[in-house]
């Protein structure tokens, strides 16, 4: 499935801004990573499961609060696991993959400011 | 349904689970007496668990809602990280998923002893592994046992067909004597 979607975005697409592609990879790697480290708790359309896992369809989180969850998980009430396989370049795809699914916006989180985010994460 | 062998004389022998002793989340010892002639679904995971539990607990909660009403049905979900897992940390689990017992039990107890009952008698993988995401590897599996302490289906939890084919069999059981 991800493949096809790969296969036929530079078609469909093609007569799209270079930016406008570039989001498109991003969303689409996002959304396959989203499926590998995430659907299991908060389920495919970000909902979450009753109070063990929240829903992160309208998290009020900032961008780089949300980078440092991401790769850092977290302990607190609830339990998030830590993901140290993700890279700036796999978070800013998710990230991308998010703001589009459930912030409605079609706007690229770059890998660079996750990797700024990153080295000040608290 | 269910692993069998076949006694002496010709009779279809059902695998039988031991008797079992462990706590669940409102701190009231469980036996096979609290599953005494009810059918009874079993699953193995832990709280913190990474991976599959979630689809686990997804699945597991089709089975809860449908038998809400029924006395004769159970759910009991053996913590495999027990030291952690202890009762007031399966409570607040418990309550997070707005799940209740009797109906479904979530067990803590002896890890040797819960080990050995998973891999023994349920027959599913159950061990401390560091390597694994979250410290163990487990199975997936839902067990579904008789009213008899027999085990009759083993299905994967993580896929909800499977659990489509365990909620027919359960009909099956439940009108057994
Ligand atoms: C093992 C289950 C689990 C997995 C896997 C998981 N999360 Fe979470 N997530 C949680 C829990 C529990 C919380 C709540 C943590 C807390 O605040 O105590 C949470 C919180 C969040 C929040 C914050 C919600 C809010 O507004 O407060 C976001 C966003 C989020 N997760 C996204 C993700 C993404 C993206 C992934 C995949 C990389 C992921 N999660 C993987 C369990 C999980």
């Amino acid at each position: 499935m991800k493949y096809l979607l790969l296969l036929i975005i530079p078609f469909f697409f093609s007569c799209q801004s270079k930016e406008e592609i570039t989001q498109q990879q991003y969303s689409v790697e996002g959304m396959a990573l989203y499926k590998a480290n995430c659907e299991n708790c908060h389920q495919a359309d970000g909902s979450g499961l009753r109070d063990l896992y929240p829903s992160i369809q309208q998290t009020k989180l900032s961008p780089e609060a949300l980078a440092c969850l991401l790769k850092n998980g977290k302990k607190g009430n609830g339990f998030m696991p830590a993901n140290p396989k993700l890279q700036a370049l796999d978070i800013a795809e998710l990230m991308t993959y998010m703001r589009e699914k459930w912030g409605g916006k079609k706007q690229i989180y770059p890998a660079d400011s996750v990797k700024l985010a990153l080295q000040n994460c608290r | 349904m269910g692993p069998k062998t076949v006694n002496a004389k010709g009779d279809t022998v059902y695998h039988q689970i031991p008797a079992f002793r462990f706590l669940n989340q409102d701190s009231v010892i469980v036996t096979e007496k609290d599953v005494e002639g009810k059918v009874y679904v079993a699953d193995f995971f832990f709280t913190t668990c990474p991976t599959i539990c979630p689809k686990m607990k997804t699945q597991m909660l089709r089975i809860y809602e449908r038998y809400k009403e029924r006395d004769d049905v159970r759910i009991l979900s053996h913590s495999i990280d027990p030291d952690f897992d202890n009762t007031s940390v399966l409570k607040d689990y418990a309550n997070r998923l707005h799940i209740e017992a009797p109906k479904w039990n979530l067990l803590t107890g002896d890890k040797a002893t819960i080990y050995r009952l998973g891999q023994k008698s349920y027959m599913v993988s159950a061990q401390q592994d560091p390597n694994e995401a979250g410290g163990f590897v487990h199975s997936g599996a839902f067990i579904l046992v008789d009213k008899n302490r027999h085990v009759r289906g083993i299905y994967d939890g993580t896929v909800e067909t499977e659990v489509n084919h365990l909620l027919e069999d359960m009909e099956v059981l439940l009108k057994e004597q």
